[in-house]
């Protein structure tokens, strides 16, 4: 085919196509002139409504108040929050819709932004100077796409990753423009729905027709979750040598070294990509725990450091580098220090069980820099906290907690936290082994065992019930039982998964019923969160979906209405 | 690469000040095509010596691409290379819409050919930086004709940026050769831009490999109108 002259096609008509003109735009960038000029192109591109914002703080006090439709952000946006951070806020505040289209621009091509395994990604990166031919191409573009990805993102968002992954299988046949894209969100789908073997599937496909990083990286993340750590680390170095900035495959190799036992090996891999990247919250709080675990404490203090700088303008900052730094201070004999950091942390951040963290640090900084008086007496006072609160922290704090309060002398109160683990951890004989292990070095061997035995029956006798109940049709009082059930073990995985397989029975046998699904939904959401990946969550959330009568028929009538609206 | 000490300042001052020059170049060649879109040579005196102005800004704008492309970092001519699939006619839309203002003020036709379904797998910033560099070089030595063509060869992609001037000197020609060899001692890029960007854009095409075959870069002189022609091959 031969097209001449291509540009005479006025670009306002193609705009037209997809209606930008009356939406809301916001133009973010600290330099005067770009803003204008970006605004001067929008508006011959038809654009009416265009914000603009010059600096991160800015752009969220705007992007609070109005839903915008395209997001113009510069990358370096000066002192503040940089352009990343400005979509990390709005993404996890909702600030934005999901049609909501976000274009990030920059002078040149950074690391960070295209290589980091960035959860929150721009829709597109642009590099400076943006024409309007560029802006169009590309507006038009993400447009189609999001077109394409609509309904795989809304049952992404609906956790329901089985008919995501149908959903890709679909518009593949639809659009093969597409299908490495299609095949890379259906594999992360696969993934997400604890079907590995169909995952390595996906990315051999992906594979075959080119050495796509993000295909080797993900097999290799396969082979390390089967426990294949050499083989996995052999193919994210093999990407590494082949793309120095895939900075994704560099926090995986470390991953990779932890598990193998080799956290010097971790240690120098997360410096590295710490050099190439050092602006990731993430990556610098692993490098000062593995440098921490190694008691490289100058590295670890460097780490922690940047990361609180960092964190400053980002949602995604935690509490773990200041507890981290506090347990440096701490080494490094200065206790004030380390106080003055965690009362910083119990300011900055709530929830969390923030106060029960700081306190456990508080302990540990005491301990390690030998005054055992006061050591002791952080011990007293989180079996206080214990006692006032029944809410127990995640199974690591717990751990961490116990250990601590062994360690400076306390008895009950963490043997009683020991329990609570193995209750809600019954089946996993990897952290029955660690549990153990604690038991001992308190001197606590016999005593130990004797209390992992009662607590594995309690939970068993617990789930038992349940199930007998529900093997014998008493539908009504199975559930009532399982939530009694959850009550006392909220963390146990079997528990969960079988509460909801009940749920879904009664549903399914008894009629539908609005609260009993939202139960059910509750119950999965919280076995997600304690456990991500499993393949009974993604196969329970599914069924869950098909039950739902009135979801079934927006289904359907969403379809038709997209089948008018698809784009030619 | 020349490492010595001296190139290396140079290199860090300009990679460290291209960043800032760019936005004020955004700016000087937006606020160029604005008033040449508004303009014709019969309402404007000034028609031709503002579209050369422009030309001037993009090659400006070009060198600052690949400055900061091949020295973000001191003495690291690397690049957070990314290969992504795209629609062919996305390419084509692209360069096509960077170059428009400027090849109508110059009274030049651009012929695309190229087949529209066609799905490549490159770095888009990159090749379009690549190709939008022939076509603006192309614009100052063409007479009145450019074609850019587009298609598969021999199971790679070819792209093509023919025009109809005088075709090459022989000097450029073996410019041409000697940077896909790796062989820069022949061109100073410090006094001929003309030899960084083909030292760039063959570095774009090694960059860009597929199992055991890598892209490549040459000069000609003959094509469809009988003029030069840059010949971009991918893998």
């Amino acid at each position: 085919m031969s097209v001449s002259n291509p540009f005479d096609s006025a670009p306002a008509s193609s705009i037209q196509n997809v209606k930008w003109v009356e939406k809301n735009y916001l133009v973010i960038d600290d330099f005067v002139g770009v803003r204008q000029l970006l605004r001067e192109s929008l508006r011959n591109l038809g654009a009416k409504n265009i914000d603009q914002a010059a600096s991160g703080g800015e752009a969220i006090a705007l992007l609070t108040r109005v839903r915008y439709d395209v997001v113009l952000c510069d990358y370096n946006l000066g002192e503040g929050k940089n352009g990343q951070q400005v979509l990390e806020e709005a993404r996890l505040n909702g600030l934005l819709l999901p049609s909501s289209v976000w274009l990030m621009v920059s002078a040149e091509k950074s690391v960070e932004s295209v290589m980091g395994a960035a959860e929150h990604q721009s829709d597109a990166y642009l590099i400076k100077p943006i024409t309007e031919g560029v802006l169009l191409t590309r507006l038009n573009r993400v447009w189609h796409k999001k077109q394409v990805f609509k309904e795989i993102d809304q049952a992404y968002m609906e956790k329901d990753y089985l008919r995501a992954a149908k959903l890709c299988d679909a518009q593949i046949e639809l659009n093969k423009v597409h299908e490495i894209e299609l095949l890379r969100m259906k594999a992360l789908l696969l993934l997400k729905s604890g079907e590995p073997d169909k995952a390595r599937e996906t990315y051999e496909r992906v594979l075959q027709e080119r050495d796509y990083q993000w295909a080797q990286t993900g097999l290799a993340k396969i082979r390390m979750a089967n426990g294949e750590f050499e083989q996995a680390r052999q193919i994210f170095q093999g990407v590494i040598a082949e793309n120095r900035y895939y900075i994704d495959a560099y926090d995986q190799l470390a991953l990779a070294y932890q598990n193998m036992g080799q956290p010097e090996e971790a240690c120098n891999v997360l410096e590295r990509a710490a050099k190439l990247s050092p602006n990731s919250v993430a990556r610098q709080r692993s490098l000062g725990q593995v440098s921490l675990k190694l008691g490289n404490v100058g590295m670890a203090e460097k780490a922690f450091r940047k990361c609180i700088a960092i964190g400053e303008y980002s949602v995604m900052k935690t509490p773990d580098a200041y507890l981290g730094l506090a347990r440096v201070c701490g080494m490094k004999n200065e206790p004030k220090e380390a106080l003055q950091l965690l009362m910083t942390a119990q300011r900055e951040f709530s929830g969390d069980q923030i106060g029960l963290r700081a306190k456990i640090t508080e302990g540990m900084v005491y301990h390690e820099s030998g005054d055992f008086r006061r050591a002791r007496k952080a011990g007293d006072e989180l079996e206080e906290m214990l006692n006032a609160n029944a809410e127990r922290p995640d199974t690591a704090t717990c751990m961490e907690m116990a250990t601590l309060m062994f360690a400076v002398g306390v008895k009950e109160a963490p043997a009683e936290l020991l329990c609570y683990v193995i209750k809600n951890n019954h089946d996993n004989s990897m952290l029955l082994d660690d549990v153990k292990k604690i038991f001992d070095k308190a001197r606590m061997g016999d005593e130990g065992d004797a209390l992992i035995k009662a607590s594995k029956k309690e939970a068993s006798d617990l789930m038992n019930q349940g199930v007998l109940l529900w093997k014998t049709g008493k539908l009504g009082e199975a559930v009532e039982w399982m939530r009694h059930a959850r009550a006392k073990l909220p963390d146990n995985l079997r528990i969960l998964f079988n509460a909801a397989q009940i749920l879904l029975s009664h549903l399914q046998q008894l009629g539908y019923e609005e609260a009993l699904a939202a139960e059910a939904n509750e119950v999965l959401l919280h076995v997600d969160r304690v456990a991500p990946g499993h393949q009974r969550f993604a196969q329970l959330m599914e069924q869950l979906a098909r039950l739902n009568p009135a979801a079934t028929a927006a289904a359907a009538a969403a379809l038709v209405a997209d089948s008018e609206i698809d784009p030619a | 690469m020349d490492d010595t000490p001296s190139s290396n300042d140079l290199f860090l001052f300009l990679a460290s000040t291209a960043h800032d020059m760019k936005n004020s170049i955004s700016v000087l060649s937006g606020t160029l095509e604005t008033l040449l879109a508004d303009a014709s040579p019969r309402t404007e005196a000034a028609y031709p010596q503002m579209a050369h102005m422009l030309y001037q800004t993009k090659r400006l704008n070009d060198n600052l691409i690949q400055l900061l492309a091949l020295y973000k970092q001191v003495g690291k001519p690397e690049y957070p290379f990314q290969m992504e699939p795209l629609e062919i006619t996305h390419l084509v839309e692209q360069v096509v819409a960077a170059g428009r203002v400027l090849l109508k003020s110059k009274g030049i036709t651009l012929e695309a050919d190229f087949e529209p379904d066609l799905v490549w797998h490159f770095d888009e910033d990159l090749i379009v930086g690549v190709v939008g560099h022939a076509i603006n070089n192309a614009i100052n030595y063409t007479g009145d004709k450019i074609r850019l063509s587009i298609a598969k060869l021999d199971g790679g992609l070819e792209i093509r940026v023919e025009d109809n001037g005088r075709g090459y000197p022989a000097a450029m020609l073996e410019a041409g050769a000697s940077a896909m060899n790796g062989i820069s001692s022949g061109v100073n890029f410090l006094t001929n831009s003309t030899g960084l960007g083909l030292y760039f854009s063959s570095e774009v095409a090694k960059m860009h490999k597929h199992r055991s075959r890598s892209g490549s870069l040459r000069l000609e002189n003959g094509g469809k109108y009988g003029g030069g022609c840059f010949v971009l091959n991918l893998p």
